[in-house]
């Protein structure tokens, strides 16, 4: 009568569980959605990106799509030269782009002085065959600072083709047209392409691609080690129910709310796979151990002991988990923001499978075998007792070693960064980064960082004391190792007053006359293009952008650039002017800085709400205090070694700490709590902590074991971020699992907690 | 080849009807001819505000007094700047040539003293930075283009023609052009300019016309780029025609005297 209700609610529970499943598929069938624009995951309202974007706007700033056409022999030849034309036109003629954004030698003004004027031409329309003309064209390159060196390699061998583009426009198929476009043009010439949008595109579209392909892998590497650890394909099986439901439970939840996958959404399913086996492998453990300690209980006997006794526990770890997530609320970054949350709403959901789904299935399927279960008492003599008797006897070993690991982990934390390149997530030897390292060879830079000056007075920014600071400035910071060139409106009056000077090098200089500079900008405007000029100062000269090109991406080459340009701050400030940033690079650099602040935030914050709640759960601070330990531990060394060993942390990897929370909670409070229920039961504190070794312990191993083996499989990925992504997350479940068998053991066993009364 | 700021005032504008009766049979051919065909004076000067507004919404004012002649085969221009006062007295001045040679361009720089040729070749093509073309100013042969006649409708108060002028010229900055031409007089009074990719690109307005001497001369007009949301407004004031520039007064001497 009881069993066989209890089996029509088994079957409920699974239906039920089943058509919100298929209920929440459906939805992520029909309404996910992936974000790869990069500016959409960036705090719109942080005044560093609403300044950036809104000079973006004044001095149409936007990223290019470089092509790079090579010849070995020289691009002065008619064929060469025909290339750079076509393909110049036939960009200006594609609708993601805006002709006045193509730029390349045959779209460039070439200014030039004579004895009695000023020539202002294109270096060629018709492309020129004969020998004269060419070399002509070559030397009215070479002659030219404002070409050579900027579209034209100073060897002669390469020409650019630079492209703006709208953040939006780029697309994968967008990216695989434009390099079809190009290798249409190859032939004796090389034709590369490269810059910011299909460096940012590439590893927006490569991530979760990679992650596509690997995580299965992952899930089957888990599966298999499941198996081995519980001998049980019906347990392996409901296990992995858990970590299934969960993450589809939750990518519906986002597809119903209408929330895009933003990049770091990947994590989520990282989380949950890493959080969601433990509360299975801490359930089949108890039954494991109560059906061998209890030969012919029945099943229903069985389910009763195994909920009675892991009700609370997994309710404690998952509602903490789900908390310390929550906590990620607090970031300024939105796809951080739904991260937290909805790793939280997955956490949430395993704790209803583990609690729910599990026991229906042990109705349903029945218990293991009771002859593949050992029958030999391991509590007292097993390798969990003597693992616990171990410790003890090695405490001050134990001790010594976390100290000296939080200590160096403390001095590593100062040094941690976080790296906003996107070029070095590729392999050193993929396209990308062989075409980025190409062209960063022969020209000034891919990566670009804007200067924006600002004044109250009108005219500032074209007074000559302005244009020679600025001019000093650009020669200062291009000392710089990775600094390779630089452009601002002070260029266009050297090239103007050397060119009014009948080409005389003296004159390549800014002119004490201020007149003189406001005439020269009225030359230019009427001989060349004016657009050109409002990408370098503003209609009525109360602003500027200055330009720095740099050969790499790397944050720390940004941020030493960054502390040279502010050199001149206090100079600029005396001419009434003031000084920001504004472009992709330096858009990135705030973002990940934010991300890195907002994680520590987060995590300090979360570690304070664990001790307060394991305090209340067991009412006492200390055990608090005690269970918090491994989450530190776990934290400070994931951080402190990326520090020490000057690692990098990217945008996703900052976030694996977090499984710091997740984890080591969980490890912590199985232990306790089972620790606790050992003490009541025996009374005896060697007794008690064998048996918690043996039981806890047994299932926190499997648990650890099944998560880094499965993770350890990211290091094959094609993908660098995936491989840190996979090594961390394996890392951080090592210490983890060592800190609370270990150090947190130890601290209980000390503090002499749950034993009060009799000691 | 560049046609100058005479034939704009001129042309956009000076648009005088030949036979009025006959309209109602005019096919689009024959009223862009009638346009051309349009009397102007030999010579004109005055003055010119021109204002240019960029998408920010920022303004920039220039002032110039222009001194224009065109004795058929060569149209001179010269123009001094009368502000903004770091460029005062800068002075432009143009030859163009009705056989198709490349237009002649000094300037005087007073900063520099000096009096410098620019050359340039098709480049060049908006005006001192506005939003239009020299060609835009100047007098487009009604050969150039085949001309249709969408429709007749009002503008306002006036009774137009709405003609389509597609270029014959292949790779021609405008595809096609279309335009408003009032009955009354064969003033232009609104043009749509589309880009080579058909897509529309700016649009000329003529927000006041008066007959000076007795020709139709335009006094305000506005040229809006809506695919850059950039806008050129001129406004011609003290204009004069006919009235016998010295021949002398368009010499690179006479542009350093200023003005």
């Amino acid at each position: 009568m009881k069993e066989n209700r209890m089996k029509t609610m088994a079957w409920l529970i699974i239906s039920v569980c089943f058509l919100i499943t298929i209920f929440f598929g459906y939805q992520i069938v029909q309404k996910s959605r992936m974000e790869t624009d990069l500016d959409k995951y960036m705090p719109q309202d942080h005044p560093a990106f609403v300044y950036s974007d809104q000079a973006e706007a004044w001095f149409n700033i936007k990223d290019g799509i470089l092509i790079a056409v090579e010849n070995e022999q020289g691009i002065y030849n008619s064929g060469t030269l025909q290339k750079i034309k076509d393909i110049t036109l036939q960009l200006q003629a594609m609708p993601e782009f805006e002709a006045a954004d193509v730029v390349s030698l045959f779209t460039a003004d070439n200014i030039v002085g004579t004895e009695d004027g000023l020539d202002v031409r294109s270096f060629y329309r018709e492309v020129p065959s004969s020998a004269e003309v060419l070399k002509k064209l070559q030397s009215d390159v070479e002659t030219n600072e404002m070409v050579h060196g900027r579209l034209v390699s100073e060897k002669g061998n390469v020409a650019l083709v630079v492209a703006a583009l709208n953040d939006t426009a780029f697309s994968m198929e967008f990216y695989q047209k434009i390099l079809a476009f190009a290798k249409s043009f190859e032939g004796p010439e090389k034709v590369y392409v490269a810059g910011v949008p299909v460096v940012e595109g590439t590893m927006a579209f490569l991530g979760p691609k990679d992650m596509k392909t690997m995580v299965p892998i992952v899930v089957l590497v888990i599966v298999l080690v499941l198996y081995t650890v519980m001998r049980s394909v019906r347990n392996t099986f409901s296990t992995l129910m858990v970590v299934l439901l969960s993450t589809i439970w939750t990518f519906g939840l986002l597809a119903l709310l209408n929330i895009p996958i933003y990049a770091v959404s990947i994590m989520i399913p990282v989380m949950l796979i890493a959080i969601g086996v433990a509360d299975g492998i801490h359930l089949y453990s108890h039954l494991d151990l109560f059906l061998m300690e209890n030969k012919g209980a029945t099943k229903v006997q069985a389910i009763t002991n195994m909920l009675k006794n892991m009700w609370k526990p997994v309710m404690m770890t998952s509602v903490t988990t789900a908390i310390g997530f929550i906590s990620l609320l607090t970031s300024e970054v939105l796809p951080i923001k739904y991260f937290g949350l909805f790793t939280a709403f997955g956490v949430m959901a395993a704790m209803v499978f583990s609690l729910f789904l599990i026991p229906s299935f042990i109705f349903v399927l029945g218990t293991k075998k009771q002859k593949t279960l050992k029958t030999k008492d391991q509590s007292h003599t097993g390798f969990g007792a003597d693992f616990a008797v171990k410790v003890l006897k090695n405490k001050v070993l134990v001790i010594s070693i976390t100290v000296i690991l939080g200590v160096f982990s403390i001095v590593g934390i100062g040094k941690v960064w976080i790296n906003s390149s996107f070029l070095e997530n590729f392999e050193k030897s993929s396209d990308i980064v062989q075409t980025d390292a190409f062209i960063n060879q022969y020209f000034g830079g891919t990566s670009t960082i804007n200067v924006i000056l600002e004044s109250e007075n009108e005219g500032v920014m074209t007074k000559h004391e302005t244009l020679q600071l600025l001019s000093e400035m650009q020669l200062n910071v291009e000392k710089v190792e990775k600094v390779g060139g630089s452009f601002s409106i002070a260029d266009y009056i050297k090239r103007m007053n050397k060119v009014m000077h009948a080409d005389d090098e003296d004159y390549n200089k800014i002119p004490d006359d201020d007149e003189l500079i406001a005439q020269y900008l009225l030359l230019y405007e009427m001989s060349g293009d004016p657009e050109n000029l409002w990408k370098v100062t503003d209609y009525d000269s109360k602003k500027a952008n200055l330009t720095f090109q740099l050969k790499s991406d790397n944050s720390k080459e940004l941020k030493k650039a960054i502390v040279a340009i502010e050199i001149f701050k206090p100079r600029l400030e005396e001419l009434g002017i003031s000084l920001n940033y504004a472009g992709s690079g330096y858009k990135a650099l705030v973002f990940t800085g934010l991300i890195l602040e907002g994680q520590i935030k987060s995590l300090v914050m979360s570690v304070i709400i664990i001790i307060l709640l394991i305090t209340l759960m067991f009412r006492k601070f200390t055990i608090g205090l005690i269970g918090s330990v491994p989450v530190v531990l776990t934290a400070l060394l994931s951080f402190g070694l990326m520090g020490l060993l000057n690692i990098p942390l990217s945008t996703t990897t900052a976030l694996i700490s977090s499984i710091a929370v997740g984890i080591g909670i969980d490890y912590a409070i199985h232990f306790i709590e089972r620790y606790k229920i050992y003490s009541q039961e025996t009374g005896d504190k060697l007794l008690t902590t064998k048996l918690t070794m043996s039981h806890s312990g047994r299932a926190i191993t499997f648990n650890a074991v099944v998560v880094i083996l499965g993770f350890l499989v990211l290091l094959f990925s094609v993908f660098p971020p995936n491989r840190s992504l996979g090594a961390l997350v394996s890392f951080n479940m090592l210490t983890s699992f060592v800190a609370t068998v270990t150090i947190m053991y130890l601290l209980i066993y000390k503090s002499n907690i749950f034993f009060k009364k009799k000691s | 080849m560049k046609k100058s700021q005479f034939a704009a005032l001129v042309l956009l504008a000076g648009l005088i009807s030949l036979a009025q009766p006959v309209w109602s049979q005019m096919n689009g051919k024959q009223i862009m001819e009638a346009v051309y065909a349009r009397p102007s004076g030999s010579d004109l000067q005055g003055d010119l505000a021109m204002t240019l507004t960029n998408k920010q919404g920022d303004e920039r004012v220039r002032q110039l007094r222009q001194f224009i002649t065109d004795n058929g085969s060569i149209e001179k221009t010269l123009m001094f700047f009368l502000s903004p006062a770091d460029v005062r007295n800068t002075s432009f001045m143009s030859w163009s040539y009705a056989d198709g040679k490349d237009d002649d361009q000094w300037i005087y720089l007073p900063a520099l003293k000096r009096t410098k040729r620019i050359s340039s070749d098709s480049k060049g093509d908006y005006f001192m930075g506005s939003d239009f073309t020299y060609d835009d100013l100047g007098d487009r042969h009604p050969d150039e283009d085949n001309h249709t006649l969408l429709r007749e409708e009002k503008l306002g108060n006036y009774d137009c023609f709405v003609v389509e002028s597609t270029t014959k010229q292949p790779g021609y900055m405008y595809s096609k052009t279309i335009t408003w031409v009032n009955k009354d007089n064969f003033i232009g009074l609104k043009r749509e300019f589309y880009d080579e990719a058909k897509m529309p690109l700016k649009t000329l307005y003529i927000h006041k016309f008066e007959k000076i001497n007795g020709f139709w001369t335009i006094l305000e007009t506005e040229m809006v780029n809506t695919q850059k949301n950039h806008r050129t407004k001129m406004v011609f004031s003290n204009v004069k025609i006919n009235q016998g520039i010295p021949d002398n007064k368009f010499t690179e001497r006479s542009m350093t005297l200023g003005q």
